[in-house]
């Protein structure tokens, strides 16, 4: 391992070991996750019978859910984090570090979500399985898992951008909160993007929430090798756009901060 | 001028009704000092709440009901919720800080003040973004058309009761601090939970669960309960609501006060005003 990628490791390996030790947190997710997901297969049990059409089975629709509920759930909110950061002045000690301070971000935030992600996953198999009383053919799951634990970081990374607005806004709170609606509805965390009006379907593509949320969970309802290699491309492709986009808000974040002293 | 504590005279519920006007006066005049930033909070919340709204316009636009609740259903039960979360935000903003006013010992300042503690640190702050919830919450409850004009006090009453009882839950959940330290992200957690199963039409819900909402996690007294008083006015629905804010308010202080005399000061200094 190179010192160049090591410093960043440790960034990781630190931010594990702490969010390990912070087990109530994790925990309560875990609580959270089973609820929302009991409320979410008793709502499509009985939008079932109401008779909305569905393309799918009820069954498939709560374990569309839990994968698109673990992704959001396991990405870790970056945002607050910056947002203390600058609110407090950290930052700037922070950014003396002879490393990247996006990329150190980045790397506390993949920490996190190596922590939380495989328990969560876990939780949201068990929940499915037990609200449905059935279970996807084991190689679709083993095709979500990466593709979720990619879609978790570029979410986590999303989050990193919304937090580096802080620079200019002070509070990111409220962008924070529209960003994370738009996700859940052109992400289609709570339902298909595909059973929303025309004008969510026709604007989802142009967005990065469709990748990390619709399409891995989509695995399950349409086992499709391609669909899996497209999403891979696609995620490669948004995951270049949001880095591009960071290094680009950062650069401007720190003009800004020596412009203004600090 | 005198001061504020001159001024507020009296110890009981009206005393404490006038200490709770001016501590919200006085953070909304705070607040406003940043009129962008303000002004933001109120805006994005409006359109954080439209947003999440989508999700159910589209669903109702493809079925009538769901076991007998109609999208204006939905609006009201909506609108009710969020007025209540704004409310309580807006006028008690401090319980989500009362976890970590707990744990890190900073209730030094506000026992040594002559007000009571309780109500003293829930209005420390203000969340402006509760002002973008209350009007939201208004405007679901407009649009809906299941609401004249003459039912508007009946509104006034269902959001109270909903906001007390939504209060009263993070007074609890917050409260938890004095015996476990460190719960700040598990109690938000839970509060959170609550708002959420509060959104959700009550026959979703059967058996223990059911039970549970009605008890441990009273999302049925944050949403159902004054969603059914707005829709279907009667006394019995109207007693109901009332008898159990008051049964959770009432718990609310007595776990804070039972709490309080466990707490252990931070020994801290700072100014305070």
């Amino acid at each position: 391992m190179t010192g160049r990628t090591g410093k960043y490791v440790a960034f990781l390996r630190i931010s594990f070991a702490q969010a390990r030790h912070a087990r109530g947190e994790l925990y309560g997710r875990v609580v959270f996750f089973v609820v929302i997901l009991g409320v979410f297969s008793s709502l499509w049990t009985a939008v079932a019978e109401a008779g909305m059409p569905l393309a799918v089975e009820p069954r498939a629709m709560v374990w569309y859910l839990a994968i698109t509920e673990w992704i959001v759930l396991s990405a870790p909110p970056m945002h607050f984090d910056i947002q203390e950061a600058v609110r407090r002045g950290d930052i700037v000690c922070q950014l003396g570090r002879p490393v990247s301070w996006v990329g150190a971000a980045f790397a506390e935030g993949l920490g996190l979500l190596i922590a939380r992600a495989p328990l969560l996953f876990a939780t949201a198999c068990a929940c499915a399985a037990v609200f449905t009383g059935w279970v996807p053919p084991l190689r679709v799951l083993l095709v979500i898992a990466p593709l979720g634990m990619a879609a978790c970081a570029l979410v986590m990374a999303l989050w990193i951008g919304i937090g580096l607005l802080a620079f200019w806004l002070g509070d990111v709170g409220p962008v924070s909160w529209v960003w994370q609606k738009l996700m859940f509805v052109f992400g289609g965390l709570l339902m298909p993007v595909e059973l929303y009006p025309a004008l969510v379907r026709r604007i989802a593509p142009f967005t990065p929430f469709p990748s990390v949320l619709s399409r891995p969970a989509s695995l399950v309802l349409h086992e499709n090798a391609g669909e899996a290699a497209a999403l891979v491309l696609s995620l490669a492709g948004w995951g270049t756009i949001t880095a591009v986009t960071l290094a680009f808000l950062f650069r401007r974040a720190a003009a800004a901060l020596t412009v203004n002293g600090g | 001028m005198q001061p504020l504590n001159r001024r507020l005279k009296g110890d009981g519920p009206i005393g404490h009704l006038r200490f709770a006007a001016a501590l919200f006066a006085t953070n909304l005049k705070a607040s406003l000092a940043q009129r962008a930033a303000f002004a933001m909070q109120v805006l994005f919340m409006i359109v954080n709440n439209l947003v999440f709204f989508i999700f159910w316009w589209a669903l109702m636009n493809r079925v009538d009901t769901i076991r007998g609740w109609r999208i204006g259903d939905i609006q009201v039960l909506f609108g009710i919720v969020a007025a209540s979360v704004g409310l309580g935000g807006a006028v008690t903003g401090g319980v989500r800080h009362l976890g970590r006013l707990i744990d890190d010992g900073e209730l030094d300042t506000l026992l040594t003040q002559p007000r009571p503690v309780l109500p003293y640190a829930l209005g420390l702050r203000m969340q402006p973004s509760g002002l973008g919830d209350l009007l939201s919450g208004v405007g679901f409850i407009v649009w809906s058309g299941q609401v004249s004009w003459r039912e508007w006090p009946t509104v006034a009453l269902a959001v109270s009761g909903s906001a007390i009882v939504y209060v009263a839950c993070g007074v609890v959940f917050f409260s938890a601090a004095f015996w476990l330290g460190p719960i700040e992200s598990v109690a938000r957690q839970l509060w959170d939970l609550l708002i959420t199963f509060s959104l959700y039409p009550e026959p979703l819900f059967g058996g223990l669960l059911r039970f549970a909402l009605f008890t441990l996690l009273p999302a049925a007294f944050v949403g159902y309960v004054p969603a059914d008083l707005v829709r279907d006015p009667t006394l019995g629905r109207a007693a109901a609501l009332v008898s159990g804010s008051a049964v959770y308010l009432a718990l609310a202080i007595a776990i804070f006060h039972s709490g309080l005399r466990r707490y252990s000061s931070g020994s801290r200094f700072g100014t305070f005003g």
